[in-house]
């Protein structure tokens, strides 16, 4: 009983975690029509900023506020010089993004080497919940989480500024011409959705080995949650989440992380060609 | 595409000044360059599903990968098959590939099949897949991969002879790539590739004039993967080693820099791509290697941007088919 509650918490945990991550993705995919492959190292690039703060001698907690920031900086930086250049080329958007994220990666075991980081863990305590013990950090990171996408859902769903990204979701020439600056929503929203994948980066970097492949571990789940969820839509990339998380938790505290990995992302394209718009069918 | 220009002499150029290569190099790197041309073929592949018929692969090593083990465990005798001769290696390491495109393909493409970016994350996250599959899978050696893969072998007055020296692998390397190079361009120059860049062009409106776009989509899939499928096996005999690095998300990345780098539209020009990154790649010593990639990705980035045909795709560009030319005023 109570280790099936520890793996419930653990597939919450990774849910969450890569919801952060998926709802920048989406967030970019659904506002810009980028596909933004670099999205990993954006995560990456989030938990080695935790890396510089704490060898300057600064504190974990200053780290997990200046790694959006400084994320959301290098968003705008990436999409002035190469995402605005290739917007009506779908395609060659995946492309550039994807030799920006070589590029970043490489940047990275120039800078750091290509060996894994040590972030110690903050909050080292275990806590007991409903009888069992388990890490208080990975209840902070859960907290954490659950805060950033409900700021995300309520940005979107419930301020002005949200309703004029979902108009130019919905059509954005639309939108454009009833007078909303699509340029600049194009730069605030690039620089968001890398803000969130640098949020996540930072806050995960203690559970994790801070190591340049660390990005890709996280792409690739995150897109399949999208796809699987249904592309455009904020509640289809939640459910994509959970289904994609929870499986690969389940799978691997039954089997290894590589069986894990190998069926999910397996079931995940079987789900991706009966129901190319998603599970919840595109709806928003 | 351009009208004629000095393409064609250009491509023949290329492909005489590679045969008469080994006049001037040494042994050491002709061998080299014999294990880059398995690549250049690799690229040409996916050229020719990427370029000819829009369908961006990030799996492209699948079937490289595929091709390798599969001449692999032909030869050295892990599966018995009919002595296990290099012969049978290269057919399993054709008709494999070709095999699972053919359902992979048929599975992707038809009704309302996968396409654009849907198609280029599947095929990323079955290269993680294959991967993870090779590296953990017992029968190909996991993570060490198989040795003493033996090198091609012809049978002479009853004897069977090995081509292991340089300038015989080199020759039958690059007599692999002409006829691979010459077959290609045949299907783009035929009716059947005219219609493959059609799909590429515009979907929706190839449909409307009846063709039938999952038939098509899946015969580029499967001629790629079996062009891909040879490459990887050439690579193996000449290697004489298969790890699960061949299989993977990195060598799909990188023949797609080569290929997009070269010019993805034009077969030589993804060709010379693979070749002068790598050469490039291994002249370089280990220091200088980070910096490497770290520049091909912003070189990447720019000629994605600045030139989407590719650095070579311009001048290498062949003239239209002769049915195709829009005839000048005052013919006809």
């Amino acid at each position: 009983m109570a280790q099936t509650f520890v793996i419930l918490l653990d597939a919450a945990n990774f849910t969450l975690a890569l919801l952060l991550v998926t709802l920048g993705l989406l967030i970019i995919f659904g506002l810009m029509n980028v596909i933004n492959m670099a999205h990993g190292e954006l995560f990456l690039l989030g938990a080695y900023s935790v890396v510089v703060v704490e060898q300057r001698g600064g504190s974990f907690w200053l780290a997990l506020v200046l790694a959006p920031l400084a994320l959301a900086l290098i968003g705008v930086l990436i999409e002035e010089v190469v995402i605005r250049h290739v917007y009506r080329r779908f395609i060659d958007t995946i492309l550039a993004t994807w030799g920006l994220s070589i590029g970043l990666k490489q940047a990275v075991i120039v800078g750091f080497g290509a060996t894994a980081q040590q972030v110690p863990n903050p909050l080292p305590q275990a806590v007991r919940v409903v009888g069992t013990l388990y890490p208080l950090y990975r209840l902070f990171v859960m907290a954490v989480a659950v805060l950033a996408a409900a700021a995300t859902f309520l940005l979107f769903y419930r301020t002005s500024l949200g309703l004029a990204a979902r108009a130019v979701i919905a059509n954005r020439s639309m939108a454009s011409s009833l007078g909303l600056n699509t340029r600049r929503m194009d730069r605030m929203t690039f620089a968001f959705g890398a803000a969130l994948a640098g949020l996540a980066g930072a806050v995960m970097a203690p559970l994790m080995s801070v190591d340049p492949q660390m990005g890709v571990g996280f792409l690739i789940p995150a897109f399949l949650s999208i796809l699987v969820g249904g592309a455009g839509s904020l509640l289809g990339a939640l459910l994509g989440t959970t289904l994609i998380a929870a499986a690969s938790t389940l799978v691997s505290s039954v089997w290894t992380q590589i069986v894990a990995e190998i069926t999910v992302f397996g079931l995940a394209i079987v789900v991706i060609r009966l129901f190319p718009r998603g599970l919840t069918g595109g709806r928003r | 595409m351009r009208q004629a220009g000095a393409g064609p002499a250009l491509s023949a150029a290329v492909w005489v000044l590679l045969a008469a290569s080994p006049l001037v190099v040494d042994e050491w790197r002709l061998s080299q360059m014999a294990q880059v041309i398995s690549y250049g073929i690799l690229a040409m592949s996916l050229s020719f599903l990427w370029g000819q018929t829009g369908l961006l692969c990030f799996g492209q090593a699948i079937f490289f990968g595929v091709g390798a083990y599969a001449m692999a465990v032909t030869t050295t005798g892990l599966v018995p098959v009919a002595g296990g001769g290099a012969a049978i290696g290269l057919a399993a390491a054709v008709l494999l590939p070709a095999l699972s495109a053919l359902i992979g393909g048929s599975l992707m493409f038809r009704g309302r099949g996968l396409s654009g970016a849907y198609f280029a994350i599947v095929t990323l996250a079955a290269a993680v897949i294959a991967e993870r599959v090779a590296s953990h899978w017992d029968v190909l050696g996991g993570f060490n991969g198989l040795r003493n893969v033996p090198p091609l072998r012809y049978r002479w007055g009853g004897r069977p002879v090995d081509v292991v020296e340089a300038v015989p692998v080199y020759y039958v390397m690059l007599a692999v790539a002409v006829i691979v190079y010459l077959l290609l361009l045949a299907l783009e120059r035929s009716p059947v590739g005219t219609a493959l860049r059609a799909v590429r062009d515009n979907e929706q409106r190839t449909m409307y004039f009846g063709f039938d776009i999952p038939v098509y989509k899946t015969f580029s899939f499967v001629v790629s993967a079996a062009v891909a499928g040879l490459a990887g096996a050439l690579f193996a005999t000449q290697f004489g080693f298969v790890s699960p690095a061949l299989i993977g998300v990195p060598l799909s990345t990188e023949v797609l820099i080569w290929t997009a780098l070269g010019g993805r539209d034009v077969l030589l020009a993804a060709f010379l791509g693979a070749l002068v990154v790598r050469s490039v790649e291994s002249a370089l010593s280990e220091a200088l290697a980070y910096y490497w990639l770290l520049a091909l990705g912003a070189l990447f980035v720019t000629s994605v941007v600045v030139f989407p045909r590719g650095l070579l795709g311009g001048p290498l560009s062949l003239p239209l088919p002769r049915r195709m030319r829009v005839p000048r005023d005052g013919e006809l």
